[in-house]
């Protein structure tokens, strides 16, 4: 029966030239480990996030009036509405980890050098698309959670001089978040970002076919120094096919990311609900602790550190672009990070400063 | 290119650097906003009351005051007593509709401006008649207090309390005709708190228990034990809806753990198998 | 290799048992609510049981509600639940309005906020005249 279909296939379109040249003989380097899942983990849990939102959204009520009572509704009547709310609140804080430790690994790995600078502008700008992502969906709730959160994150910008108030005001749509900021957001999370991010990671995933995958600078020597004055996509001629050696660790990986997922759900389903998550907003009553998504934490608590605040902002947007140009900055063709004791010593000086703040964030 | 993205970089950080107005508009945008630290509330009957220069007997207020339930739930001076707490100069002028303090007999109206309900169970009561007839009885203030008014509950009855006036007798036949509905809804609100605290905001059956909670303790005001007991299995049956509604919650959500607990076996258990299948890098 | 041939099987029994799961949450969730079925029953009063000026409480859904005949707009269906803190709220009808009993809540009689610590309006209950019946639902 396969067979047919099979057959049927081929004759049509060359199904099994495509499954010989793109599964079978696409090779990947003999030195590969699991952190090279990680980037495939992040498109399945943006696809969980996808399927789970666009089934939310049957139910979802976008005004003030009505958000938080369909949110509760999705929680408490609807049959098996509170699976796809629970996967997607958990999956959204997953989605962003799994982001920022595939673009840990890859630092650290060195594969954002040349010829894969565009490689790491799209997943840089793809990973902002994502924090925006879960900053716009985190007031759809409309709850004092959401709403004075988003009060905080939308004043942040008011420390840039002169552009900040309007950039704040057009966030807002206006002074204070209100049924505005709502359908902004809304609009926001499910019609403007979705095809943005679907647009980079589809520049992200051609480039990385096209180019190649890198080989780690760990274990062999891989070569990458023949000068580039031509376009040569890096095949591994000595490596293992695709399928079934690297498919079969992306399937366990996402079961493992699905398993953590639903333990999470089980054990530890308020994890992202505090208190507030679940009482509606009141705009003339301020909870006692009000902060910004533990992801946004850092960039809150450096802000209201630095005296000078316009300073604090600046900071965070000089070390955002250079995160985002640093291949252009970083020329320098050792890919080894262990032959780089600088870089590697200011890298986890960065991300330390980054969990300290967060924490510190949370605490204060 | 790095030369580029520096020289670029400083060229817009140094100049905007210098722009100091902008400062004092993130600081008032920012900083001391109401979520960014603590509120400050202007009240000039606060600031007067809580001063050094006030009587000892009028300081007191202002402490009792910010110790009660009406503090918690932001009722202050003004809405009792009248007057204008932004004003110094006018807080206490009938102009602005100051009342001053109630004489004992009238303080039943000034409670009741709010407790309307309260207030026409009382005045029905053997109390409220008493009062109004100019002999010896209780007013609100006798048994809630003035300024420290605590959130009611049973054990306001006592026995300290009600022989001032007479025995305690027919004081404790109310007490235990009120037990049993009032335990019920307290042990009500204590399964609301613990679905709140698991996500889920039943707002149409807290909202039915205070109600509830509320009219029984209205129905109390007019001290009318035979009144009480008939109405009673009223009330618990209102209660009994409420908890069922709430079991039926507590107990969907108990059986959500178990499909999700499910799920994530089933996931567990593929990433094992698919590992367990997985060709090594040997053959 | 019957190991791996147990494993598949067990691999493809799995899948399949989780994938079902997945749909049949997903089936339930799209197919319509059995409460919504409940909410189409109706409740039809008669309009001569409730003169100008009077009001009636009836209890819709679960819900007290009020039926009050306005004397110069007519008939209006309100939830009598105080938006304060849920106690339920009275006709007045020398004062021509609704007053919560516990703190004092003023409602006119198209159910707006007039004075008090409510929050928000009543609910409006939608009700039509069908000949001599007031059909509320």
């Amino acid at each position: 029966m396969w067979t047919k279909i099979k057959t049927w296939l081929d004759v049509r379109i060359g199904l099994d030239d495509i499954i010989q040249t793109k599964i079978i003989d696409y090779r990947i380097p003999k030195n590969i480990n699991i952190f090279y899942t990680l980037g495939f983990l992040a498109v399945i849990a943006y696809a969980v996030q996808a399927l789970t939102g666009i089934i939310l959204l049957i139910y979802y009520i976008p005004h003030p009036d009505h958000a938080f009572r369909s949110v509760q509704d999705i929680m408490t009547k609807v049959p098996y509405g509170w699976l796809f709310r629970q996967m997607h609140v958990v999956g959204s804080n997953l989605m962003i980890t799994v982001a920022v430790l595939h673009m840990i690994t890859v630092f650290l790995m060195g594969n954002y050098k040349r010829p894969r600078e565009l490689t790491w502008l799209g997943g840089g700008l793809s990973l902002l698309l994502t924090i925006t992502f879960g900053f716009s969906g985190y007031l759809l709730p409309w709850t004092q959670l959401s709403y004075w959160a988003t009060t905080v994150v939308t004043s942040m910008p008011t420390a840039f001089p002169l552009i900040g108030e309007p950039i704040a005001q057009v966030l807002r749509g206006g002074d204070h978040v209100t049924e505005i900021t709502l359908s902004r957001f809304f609009a926001l999370h499910v019609a403007i970002l979705p095809p943005l991010f679907l647009a980079f990671m589809g520049i992200h995933l051609f480039l990385i076919n096209r180019i190649g995958i890198s080989a780690t600078p760990f274990g062999i020597a891989d070569e990458e120094k023949r000068p580039l004055t031509e376009y040569k996509r890096k095949i591994h001629a000595d490596g293992y096919p695709y399928y079934p050696v690297f498919f079969q660790k992306q399937m366990y990986m996402m079961m493992a990311y699905l398993a953590v997922m639903f333990f999470i759900i089980t054990f530890l389903p308020n994890l992202f609900f505090p208190e507030e998550a679940n009482i509606p907003a009141d705009p003339f009553k301020t909870p006692a602790q009000i902060r910004p998504a533990w992801y946004l934490l850092a960039p809150y608590q450096l802000l209201k550190l630095i005296p000078n605040k316009f300073f604090g902002i600046t900071i965070q947007a000089v070390l955002v672009a250079l995160f985002l140009v640093w291949p252009f900055v970083d020329t320098y063709r050792e890919k080894n990070v262990l032959k780089r004791p600088v870089l590697r010593g200011v890298f986890i000086f960065l991300l330390v400063m980054w969990v300290v703040l967060l924490f510190w964030g949370r605490n204060s | 290119m790095r030369y580029l993205l520096l020289s670029l970089t400083i060229l817009f950080t140094l100049p905007s650097m210098s722009m100091a107005g902008y400062r004092e508009e993130f600081e008032k945008e920012f900083m001391t906003k109401p979520w960014a630290g603590a509120q400050v509330e202007e009240n000039a009957c606060i600031s007067c009351h809580a001063s050094d220069q006030m009587k000892p007997e009028f300081k007191e207020i202002v402490d009792a005051w910010q110790a009660s339930w009406h503090a918690q739930n932001k009722i202050s001076c003004e809405d009792c007593h009248g007057g204008d707490p932004k004003d110094a100069t006018l807080a206490m002028s009938r102009q602005r509709g100051f009342l001053g303090s109630p004489q004992y007999k009238d303080v039943p109206e000034f409670c009741g401006k709010c407790h309307v309900g309260i207030l026409a169970s009382y005045l029905e009561s053997g109390h409220g008649k008493a009062l109004k007839a100019g002999k010896k009885a209780p007013n609100c203030v006798t048994c809630h207090g003035s300024h420290n008014i605590q959130k009611a509950n049973i054990d306001i009855i006592s026995e300290q309390l009600c022989t001032k006036c007479h025995s305690y007798e027919r004081a404790k036949i109310m007490k235990v005709t009120l037990f049993l509905v009032e335990k019920k809804a307290a042990q009500l609100e204590q399964s609301i708190q613990e679905l709140r605290q698991e996500g889920i905001y039943p707002e149409d059956d807290e909202k039915s228990l205070f109600s509830t909670q509320a009219a029984f303790r209205t129905l109390f005001h007019t001290v009318d034990v035979n009144l009480v007991r008939s109405r009673t299995d009223e009330f618990t049956s209102k209660l009994d809806q409420i908890d069922k509604n709430v079991q039926a919650m507590l107990q969907d959500l108990r059986s959500r753990k178990n499909f999700s607990a499910f799920l994530m076996l089933a996931f567990s258990g593929m990433g094992i198998i698919i590992f367990l299948l997985s060709t090594t890098k040997k053959d | 290799m019957k190991r791996r041939r147990f494993l598949k099987i067990v691999l493809a029994f799995l899948a399949s048992i989780t994938l079902l799961s997945f749909v049949y949450s997903l089936l339930k969730f799209l197919v319509a609510l059995p409460a919504r079925t409940a909410e189409t029953k109706k409740l039809i009063i008669r309009k001569n049981e409730i003169p100008s000026g009077d009001a009636k409480d009836i209890i819709f859904r679960n819900t007290p509600a009020v039926i009050i005949n306005r004397p110069d707009k007519g008939f209006i269906a309100l939830s009598r639940v105080c938006t304060h803190l849920g106690c339920l709220v009275e006709y007045n009808p020398v004062k021509q309005r609704l007053i919560c009993p516990c703190h004092a809540g003023n409602f006119d009689l198209e159910g707006n906020v007039l004075a008090g610590p409510p929050p928000k309006p009543l609910t409006v209950i939608p009700l039509r005249i069908d000949g001599e019946n007031i059909v509320i639902g």
